[in-house]
């Protein structure tokens, strides 16, 4: 055997020294198949509800799609954690929610005139008129202006308590509360609602006079 | 809202008009096509770089960093210890300075060997009193004459050259 074969075989034992362990890259393709599948799948089982929770804050249908997409990239890229996740949709619902009010903060206030106009068009409008449908989306938009007058705790409890798949125990998870303190903030909402939406309706009364 | 845990007859506004919106609002659907474009968003999305695996024989798993990197602490303290002692010289004799000897300038003043002492270093003396007794050297100064002592003659009052004798 020559030197120059000898200096030959060494490199490549050297290089074959230094290659990747191909039981460890099957491995993580393998893992990296199955984070990729699972992610897909909770895509096409959550979106749905992630997109209605950040609708109900943002009342936009693009920003609230752009929220759920944010929602997921980061979700991907903490997708190494999902195995330690107990409760995927509570987890995912708490994801979107801080990115919602996150945008909702910094986002100027919009017109209220928005609001009726995307909640004519998005509302369902079946065996109304156009008027009535008018109407229903002013009153809507006036009842929101309510809401948006709640202080934040209590706002946030009453917003995530409309949605049916949301139970107390889960808003408390989803707003890293107590059960008691959700239900506590929620009926000073409620009540809270009832003053302002009395008070508005008094006012409309003595102007109409 | 869900019936269940919210306890909706806790404020008497169970149905209320803003939780009739609020719900209504809850209950839109998503619009179609939604998952689809997340997922295509999440296809575009970066992706975590993939890191260069390091050969077996040098995974990290097996110490030799942290045995590399002791060493490489021994190392460092044990050359810095080495090069102060190298640079440090050790005990020898101790250099004597010779001084040069003061030389006087030409024609100037000098002062003779002159060494002036000051008027404090002895201290005060207190002035001692001498009896003229204890000192027999002192010259006895003339007596003033005793009043009852007549002159000899005249009415002239020169004791000292009657007492003398001296011719008149």
């Amino acid at each position: 055997m020559s030197t120059s074969q000898a200096i030959v075989a060494g490199i490549a034992g050297i290089a074959a020294e230094w290659m990747e362990n191909p039981t460890s890259a099957m491995n993580d393709e393998a893992r990296r198949r199955a984070e990729d599948h699972a992610l897909a799948a909770m895509v096409d089982q959550y979106s749905s509800a992630l997109y209605r929770v950040a609708y109900s804050v943002l009342r936009n249908q693009a920003d609230a799609e752009d929220a759920v997409q944010e929602a997921f990239v980061r979700v991907l890229r903490h997708r190494d954690s999902l195995a330690e996740v107990r409760d995927h949709r509570v987890w995912l619902i708490r994801i979107v929610w801080n990115i919602v009010l996150d945008r909702k903060r910094r986002a100027k206030t919009r017109p209220e005139t928005d609001d009726v106009a995307e909640l004519a068009r998005v509302l369902p409008s079946t065996g109304l008129s156009a008027e009535e449908r008018a109407a229903a989306a002013q009153h809507h938009a006036h009842v929101l202006g309510c809401v948006d007058q709640l202080p934040a705790k209590e706002r946030e409890v009453l917003m995530l308590s409309a949605f049916e798949e949301l139970s107390s125990v889960e808003i408390a998870s989803v707003l890293g509360i107590s059960e008691s303190s959700v239900r506590s903030r929620l009926f000073r909402a409620r009540n809270l609602m009832a003053s302002l939406l009395d008070h508005a309706r008094n006012s409309g009364e003595r102007s109409l006079r | 809202m869900n019936s269940n845990p919210h306890e909706p007859t806790a404020s008497g506004s169970a149905s209320s008009p803003a939780e009739v919106t609020l719900r209504l609002i809850a209950s839109l659907p998503a619009p179609e096509g939604l998952a689809e474009r997340v997922q295509t968003a999440l296809d575009a999305a970066p992706r975590r770089g993939r890191v260069l695996a390091w050969p077996r024989t040098l995974r990290p798993e097996s110490g030799w960093m942290r045995s590399a990197a002791a060493a490489a602490i021994v190392l460092v303290v044990a050359g810095g210890g080495w090069g102060v002692y190298t640079r440090v010289q050790q005990n020898g004799p101790a250099k004597v300075i010779v001084m040069p000897a003061r030389m006087p300038a030409t024609g100037g003043f000098t002062g003779a060997g002159a060494i002036r002492t000051p008027l404090t270093l002895p201290g005060p003396k207190a002035p001692i009193k001498v009896s003229p007794a204890a000192n027999p050297a002192q010259p006895r100064t003339a007596k003033k004459p005793v009043a009852n002592q007549k002159p000899a003659s005249g009415g002239t009052s020169q004791p000292d050259e009657t007492a003398a004798g001296a011719p008149r």
